[in-house]
């Protein structure tokens, strides 16, 4: 879990991993419906 | 949800708002109006392609005049270098266009546009990465030396070979403290207009490397004067755009509302961090606005029978969003504990001053 924060790659792939998740929720609420 | 009358949409104000802040700061960070990131996402949201193609142009001409107000105010802008580099810009948007019109008689322009978007992005992606870790790990050694750092560091030798081309005439751009032929500022107006003109964005993701690389400006002026040029093709797009009928004022207002806030934040968020940092953002920018084109493409190419790629190519287009607005907002805390003396990750200090 440390060499997420420690190094800059982990750190790239711990952002990233949020922020689809983040947008596959903000699709599954807002978006799936009206399109 | 909000009824838009003139585009004949329902969509939710709130995404709308966040879109512009998400897009402001990251156009304030790294000097990009976002039209590779907005226009998928209006459409994505149910606008018609050339209703988001003017609202996205619209925003941008109102966000990069409140980012060019900001850089100006921090002094990142070259004047010298913006003005000369206007009229090749618009020469080459010109250019851009009327190739884009013969591949669309010839029926091949979604193909070549996303053929050309994923080329010039990957090997922008590349290039990029590969010379800012070039410089981070030159930093890493002045460090440890214990000598002093400034704010930039480059390590490319392209832009020595530019600024010795001896072509007449000759300018002296103070605030980037280049002297350089307009010549070569002119040349990289139009190559960077033409393919701005072709792919139908702004273009700052292809200019901002071009002026650090080929012309030698550091990337806090490069990001300013970019924003420079933005503003003039922004403001030419929006009136033509609002002249045929393809802006919503109402979404443009709430993008702009949202976009405001986060062009100061990206702006000023700039002055906490080297330049290095400001290239590393650039080209995860660059990596993921890629896989998203590849996405599309290998979509268009299966006769948008994959609806599974459709899915990925929106979730993709969002999460570039967040993701660039999470690491932004991560550096400049990173940066301010480190001011602080307080604990940051090994890799941070390098890239903050």
């Amino acid at each position: 879990m440390r060499w997420f924060i420690d190094s800059m790659l982990g750190y790239w792939i711990l952002v990233l991993a949020v922020s689809l998740g983040t947008a596959a929720v903000i699709y599954q609420i807002w978006l799936k419906d009206s399109l | 949800m909000f009824d838009f009358t003139v585009a004949g949409v329902e969509a939710p104000v709130l995404l709308l708002v966040l879109v512009g802040f998400t897009v402001g700061t990251v156009g304030g960070f790294i000097g990009v109006g976002g039209g590779y990131m907005v226009t998928p996402a209006l459409i994505v949201f149910g606008f018609p392609g050339y209703m988001a193609s003017g609202i996205d142009m619209t925003h941008i001409a109102g966000k990069g005049l409140v980012s060019t107000i900001r850089h100006r105010q921090l002094g990142n802008i070259d004047w010298t270098m913006a003005l000369s580099m206007v009229a090749g810009t618009m020469l080459g948007v010109e250019l851009g266009v009327r190739l884009l019109v013969y591949f669309k008689e010839l029926g091949l322009s979604t193909i070549a546009l996303l053929v050309t978007s994923v080329a010039v992005m990957f090997t922008l992606f590349l290039y990029t990465q590969f010379e800012t870790r070039r410089a981070h790990k030159k930093i890493c050694e002045m460090s440890e030396k214990g000598e002093s750092i400034g704010r930039e560091i480059q390590t490319s030798s392209l832009p020595r070979f530019f600024q010795n081309i001896p072509l007449s005439p000759i300018v002296r751009c103070r605030t980037a403290r280049v002297v350089v032929s307009m010549w070569v500022i002119v040349l990289v107006g139009v190559v960077t207009g033409v393919l701005a003109g072709f792919l139908g964005v702004g273009g700052g993701f292809i200019r901002v490397p071009a002026l650090v690389y080929l012309v030698g400006a550091s990337t806090h002026i490069a990001v300013g004067t970019d924003l420079v040029e933005i503003v003039f093709s922004g403001g030419y797009g929006a009136l033509r755009h609002s002249i045929e009928g393809h802006v919503d004022m109402m979404a443009v207002l709430f993008m702009i509302s949202g976009a405001m806030i986060g062009a100061q934040f990206g702006s000023i968020a700039t002055s906490f961090v080297r330049g290095p940092a400001i290239r590393y953002i650039l080209s995860y920018s660059l990596i993921l606005a890629t896989c998203g084109a590849v996405l599309r493409l290998v979509y268009v190419l299966t006769g948008s029978s994959i609806e599974i790629l459709s899915f990925f190519a929106l979730v993709l287009t969002l999460g570039e969003m967040i993701f660039l607005c999470i690491f932004i907002v991560s550096l400049v805390v990173f940066a301010i504990r480190h001011r602080r003396g307080k604990w940051v990750p090994k890799w941070v200090p390098p890239l903050v001053c």
